[in-house]
């Protein structure tokens, strides 16, 4: 049968165009805000991924990657000996501040880790390598956050206050959009990074009155004036993670138990634990999971109206076909067909120029921006699913009119 | 022939009949007919009536009408006297208030909603005022779509259609819009879609109100060709008294009621 949904789609182009402009932006925006919630979710847990470790040792306290109490350095000194693992090694996060050539305070999560470590630091690296933190005071940063930095390329200093350091490398896809600029750093250096921040007055009282620098406030950075060394991490020095790798053929539940046992006020998890803890956090007891999810929920009814809209207008104009087909015998489900069949080629031409459009723009948004929007096989699958859906459900109540229609309506001239 | 046949042939011939146009054909209102096969329609006592909340207003009072197979059967009157209310529950389409309405012996007014469908489907092909075409679809399409609804495969409802269209005199037509098509051809692309899978009623309702003179008369000639060729029945509801000329029998409707 020639397809008279199809053929009264294609009848009236602009109108056509007008529904499928309302499809786009409906798909288009559920498809940003589901990739948006994606892409953050997932740049939340790109350490967790891109790490080697087969387990996360953290404080019990723990509540996401970034938020967690210190733990001793000997926990990594224990775990080291617990029956079973291959590897460990100790992880320093912790919050500073970055003050850049023009005296712009940036506010800073430091990542400390060992430069010759395997089990942490397996990012693609675009300019640099992870052993040059070797060197003291030198640090290595995502792409993406140069900007934020003020620094353009590799070599350029700053102060992570009240210290100067370098940049010696760029990360590719490490910098979680939900955090500070991050910053990977050695142990050490971390640990002189992060020391004695907000402490560090210089005061003088001359004649009864305070005088006081404070060194936050300037942006001196000569790289030329000497800084300390800055010392080994002792046991008792605060440490954030320890990272696991577990011999081969090790059950991972009975390592997690053992180390548990073994390392009082810590709980160990495995890699995807740790990433669903992060995610879960930042989905539920944030905002934001919300505040994306419900931009998508808007999509989603914007796009049942829009389409309502167009498919009971193109009903009510062709009621009178509806009505001649009804005379002649077509059964509803006949109808009901043609309604249908009318909504998924809405959908299906709907969807394909909405889908590339989120494309584009996600690649625009990485390059110039650092914003995933992250649209995974699952995702595009997922928001056909719900074009189709949309349309077809929106196809019901233009089906409502014609079930209605009186075929006696054909005898009207 | 029988003699109740006789009869009502020799009531008609009698009948003298109001309108001044049609006082030389015979006219045919209610009769004895029996079950005999040989009538395409049989009502009895159709009434209808349309209700406004408490008030009813009543449309049709009771009409006997048979129609014998392979005849012309033209419907006359006034607007407003219930023509189209009598077509549309002769073709299934509305239900009365009560009467019984069979068509080639069956009793459509005891058949649900789908089977009433179906019957219409197999069995009836429509003619409109307004010749009720899809727009987007090609004269061709447009009968085609009736041919596949009949269970016609894709192919041969292709060849089929052509082949309709070709009978109507529209083979140089087949691929236009109705947009592009005039009047008359309208109403000779839908008489091909009345026609599909050879129907053995056709049911139109004004098919030359909308027509110039010279379309009109292409129509009605195609009508009687339709009807006389192959042994058709065919009701028409008109105002148009030139379609007499082509009618074996003609009934007149008034305030509901047919005339003598």
């Amino acid at each position: 049968m020639a397809s008279i949904a199809r053929k009264n789609l294609f009848e009236d182009i602009p109108r056509f165009l007008v529904a499928q402009a309302g499809i786009m932006f409906a798909v288009s925006l559920v498809t940003i805000q589901v990739g948006i919630l994606d892409g953050f979710t997932r740049s939340t847990t790109r350490l967790i991924e891109q790490s080697d470790a087969d387990l996360w040792i953290a404080s019990k306290e723990m509540l996401q990657l970034e938020i967690t109490l210190p733990m001793p350095l000997q926990r990594l000194i224990q775990a080291r000996e617990v029956e079973g693992v291959d590897h460990a090694e100790a992880v320093i996060s912790r919050n500073s501040l970055w003050l850049d050539a023009n005296g712009k305070i940036v506010p800073i999560r430091i990542w400390g880790f060992n430069p010759t470590g395997r089990l942490f630091s397996n990012w693609s690296m675009s300019k640099g390598t992870p052993t040059a933190l070797k060197e003291a005071y030198t640090f290595i940063t995502d792409r993406s956050n140069l900007n934020a930095l003020n620094i353009k390329q590799v070599g350029e200093t700053g102060k992570i206050v009240p210290l100067k350091a370098k940049l010696v490398g760029l990360s590719e896809y490490t910098q979680s959009m939900a955090s500070s600029t991050s910053i990977y750093a050695s142990l050490e250096s971390a640990n002189a990074f992060t020391s004695g921040l907000g402490s560090s007055l210089n005061c003088t009282i001359n004649s009864g009155d305070v005088d006081c620098k404070n060194p936050l406030s300037t942006a001196d950075i000569q790289l030329s004036e000497p800084q300390p060394q800055p010392r080994r991490l002792n046991l008792v020095d605060p440490i954030s993670y320890v990272l696991v790798q577990a011999k081969p053929d090790q059950d991972l539940q009975v390592l997690k138990q053992r180390l548990e046992a073994k390392l009082p006020n810590t709980r160990a998890y495995t890699k995807e634990e740790m990433a669903s803890i992060t995610r879960s956090y930042w989905r539920e007891r944030t905002g934001i999971g919300f505040i994306l999810g419900l931009g998508a929920a808007v999509g989603v009814i914007v796009g049942i109206v829009v389409v309502s809209q167009i498919l009971y207008s193109s009903v009510s104009d062709h009621l009178k076909e509806f009505g001649t087909l009804k005379a002649m015998g077509a059964s509803d489900w006949v109808i009901y067909g043609v309604i249908t069949e009318q909504a998924l080629w809405m959908a299906i031409l709907g969807y394909i120029p909405s889908m590339a459009l989120c494309w584009g723009l996600g690649a625009w948004t990485v390059a110039a921006k650092g914003i995933v929007i992250l649209i995974t096989p699952t995702t595009a699958i997922a928001v056909f699913g719900l074009t189709v859906f949309m349309c077809v459900g929106s196809a019901l109540i233009a089906i409502q009119k014609v079930t209605h229609v009186d075929p006696a309506i054909v005898f009207k001239a | 022939m029988t003699a109740s046949q006789i009869n009502i042939n020799k009531l008609i011939q009698h009948t003298e009949y109001t309108a001044s146009t049609v006082q030389e054909r015979p006219l045919y209102a209610s009769g004895t007919w029996e079950r005999s096969g040989k009538r395409a329609v049989v009502a009895k006592g159709v009434k209808m009536e349309f209700r406004s909340g408490a008030d009813s207003t009543p449309i049709l009072q009771g009409i006997d009408l048979e129609i014998p197979r392979g005849e012309i059967q033209l419907l006359m009157g006034p607007s407003g006297s219930g023509k189209t209310t009598l077509l549309s529950i002769l073709a299934g389409i509305l239900t009365p208030t009560s009467g019984t309405v069979c068509l080639l012996g069956e009793e459509i007014t005891r058949m649900s909603k789908d089977e009433l469908s179906r019957f219409r489907l197999k069995n009836i092909g429509f003619i409109f005022q307004g010749f009720n075409l899809f727009p987007a679809l090609t004269a061709a399409e447009n009968v085609e779509v009736a041919l596949r609804m009949k269970g016609i495969r894709k192919n041969e409802a292709r060849k089929q259609a052509k082949d309709l269209l070709m009978e109507v005199g529209l083979d140089n037509r087949i691929n236009h819009l109705p947009r592009d098509l005039s009047g008359g051809q309208k109403q000779r692309v839908a008489i091909a879609r009345a026609l599909a899978d050879n129907p053995k009623l056709i049911m139109a309702d004004e098919p030359t109100a909308s027509l110039d003179s010279h379309s009109g008369h292409a129509v009605i000639e195609l009508l009687r060709k339709l009807a006389k060729d192959n042994g058709r029945t065919v009701l028409i509801v008109t105002h148009d008294s030139r379609l007499m000329d082509v009618a074996d029998r003609v009934a007149y409707l008034e305030d509901g009621q047919l005339k003598n």
